[in-house]
């Protein structure tokens, strides 16, 4: 028995796929790096109560604005705080937003771009304009907005970033609709007399996931950036909830007396974002049918 | 192609007139009302009723509606919370912003297109590298970190240049123009980051073309053929590029005036949020929702007149 499972496995395309791609994404040293930079984040988001030497909050006023020591990795802020320890807490909040906008802008945008390619005709120029009106509100002015009519907070920065993240995948989705719709296995299923509901469930979107995974990718990293410019302005974490954005505002004050205070909440950033950066581009080449190695 | 600006122009004023509605139901939306943000810490309802009754907010809504945009298409956004008209306070800060965005964009083209044709060219080559690693890092960077460390480096440090504010261009050029360069890069790298992908993508798919070939069989220089046939027709990526970017240039502006300390629209709309000047906000967002739309169309103009498909035909390539 076990003979013909392995036997099937060798030929299952579905498998044969996935180890390839698995051997090309292996062969792109910066998307194995960006994947491990990105996960090494996720896991200093998620036990930064273990890792961190020090709480977000907690102040030694014996070392103000020291420089990095053995007590204090990459020294202390203005209050005392531990920078090293609040760049670890911080990372919650930008992983936070980053995923949290990203997921809602494709919960909400892949249903609406698959409906627009899909059926195409009056739909899809109502959805064109729709997206025009969506992409006349940048992310910052409807964070604004958002602040303006629900109070600044993380939760709201991620909402007005999931908007912002929202009209180019409607886009992306109803490009991959209009193209697959007119694949034979669609057609095929149209003559079955499968459903519409069954067709964009079974056929439309498994065959666009590809395209949509390196669209998240892409969008994550776009996020957190945004995430940390709404925190600077103030529309997003309020202190003394600590975030990237938060340190980053502090440190202005301090530019002339301590500028490695605005150093490395910007480095963690710029690292964050490019491992995502690095990863989705990887992926893109990984997908991509025309890729030969 | 004049169909195709017409249906164009059609669909901006449909966005527009969308937007507008978004922007008056947000103010709408607003904790306790406009009566109560004009009427401040006086909260006694017949206070609230005679201030609703005053500004016809106890009127029906589709009322309201047609009122305040058949104010603002007449250049009346009404008074701010110091009585000073809105529409005169926007239309003195635009013009900081647009100087700013005006240098912004040439820098984040000059600099975007330069090195995406240099990259493609060049392919798999020393400088095709350096430029896509640049690329990379310049999408990665946060554009206001990269300002504070401009700030840092030439203000504090090496003191070539101020820190912030702003002088205005027809008072002393000079100075103008030594407020302004930390912030145009600033704002201007993101945009050649995207640029220089987008452009290298172009110009590889342009120089694989047969047209190219045909072009290099004439026996036409390089020059020639980089220039006049593969970049021409990879400018039309370009402006579609420039016009999807508008929005976070935007967004970049407000940040990057809050950082140079910029008195342009930017940090109007700051003002706006940090004064809880609703009137002032609801004005602020249904300009930049406008100016979206105007300069996208006028970006579809010049894509018109790059793309001969849509110049010839007039059919639509979207």
């Amino acid at each position: 028995m076990s003979y013909v499972d392995t036997a099937a496995a060798t030929i299952n395309p579905r498998a044969r796929r996935r180890r390839l791609l698995r051997k090309r994404f292996l062969r792109r040293p910066l998307a194995v790096i960006g994947l491990v930079v990105a996960l090494v984040f996720i896991l200093a988001a998620i036990f930064a109560p273990v890792i961190a030497p020090y709480s977000a909050g907690t102040t030694d006023f014996n070392a103000l604005l020291a420089h990095s020591s053995r007590h204090h990795l990459l020294g202390t802020d203005e209050l005392g705080r531990d920078v090293f320890s609040r760049i670890l807490w911080g990372a919650r909040a930008s992983i936070e937003a980053g995923v949290l906008a990203t997921l809602l802008a494709m919960a909400f945008a892949v249903p609406i771009g698959i409906v627009a390619g899909y059926y195409r005709g009056w739909v899809d120029a109502v959805i064109a304009r729709l997206t025009d009106v969506l992409l006349a509100f940048p992310f910052l002015i409807v964070a604004v907005g958002l602040a303006a009519i629900l109070g600044p907070s993380l939760t709201n920065a991620t909402i007005a970033l999931g908007i912002g993240a929202a009209p180019a995948l409607i886009r992306v989705a109803r490009g991959e609709a209009l193209a697959l719709r007119e694949e034979d296995y669609v057609r095929a299923a149209v003559a079955n007399g499968a459903s519409d509901v069954r067709i964009l469930t079974r056929h439309v979107l498994p065959n666009m996931l590809s395209t949509l995974i390196v669209q998240a990718t892409v969008a994550i990293p776009a996020a957190i950036i945004g995430e940390a410019v709404l925190s600077f302005l103030g529309l997003g974490v309020q202190p003394p909830t600590p975030s990237w954005g938060v340190m980053l505002a502090d440190a202005q004050s301090y530019l002339s007396g301590a500028p490695q205070l605005a150093i490395y909440p910007g480095i963690a950033i710029f690292l964050c974002s490019l491992s995502f950066n690095l990863l989705g581009d990887g992926l893109r080449d990984v997908f991509d049918p025309r890729t030969t190695r | 192609m004049g169909g195709f600006l017409l249906r164009k122009a059609g669909a901006a004023l449909i966005v527009v007139f969308c937007a507008s509605i978004v922007v008056f139901a947000g103010v709408r939306a607003l904790p306790g009302g406009p009566a109560q943000a004009l009427g401040g810490e006086n909260r006694d309802p017949s206070v609230v009723a005679a201030i609703n009754h005053a500004y016809g907010l106890d009127r029906p809504l589709p009322v309201q509606y047609v009122k305040w945009i058949g104010h603002a298409l007449r250049g009346d956004l009404g008074l701010d919370s110091r009585q000073l008209p809105v529409a005169h306070t926007i239309v003195t800060r635009i013009p900081i912003t647009l100087e700013l965005a005006f240098l912004a964009v040439l820098i984040g083209t000059v600099i975007g297109v330069v090195a995406g044709v240099v990259a493609a060219v060049r392919r798999g080559k020393a400088s095709d590298h350096a430029a896509t690693a640049t690329a990379l890092v310049g999408l990665s960077v946060p554009h206001f970190w990269l300002g504070l460390m401009m700030i840092i480096a030439f203000a504090v440090d090496l003191q070539w240049l101020p820190a912030g504010g702003y002088v205005s261009f027809g008072a002393h050029p000079i100075q103008n123009l030594e407020h302004m360069v930390m912030p145009a890069i600033v704002l201007g790298t993101g945009l050649s980051a995207v640029l220089m992908r987008q452009t290298r993508s172009a110009m590889l798919n342009s120089l694989g073309a047969d047209y190219v070939r045909t072009a290099r069989a004439k026996g036409l220089s390089e020059w020639a053929v980089i220039g006049k046939h593969a970049l021409r027709n990879s400018l039309i990526t370009v402006t579609t590029v420039v016009g999807l970017q508008l929005g976070a240039l935007i967004s970049g502006a407000v940040i990057t005036e809050q950082i140079f300390v910029i008195p342009g629209f930017g940090r109007l709309t700051l003002e706006a949020i940090n004064q809880r000047d609703y009137t002032l906000l609801q004005g602020v967002v249904l300009v930049a929702a406008t100016g979206y739309v105007v300069v996208n169309l006028l970006v579809d103009v010049v894509y018109s007149l790059l793309n001969p498909r849509i110049r010839v035909s007039g059919s639509t390539a979207a």
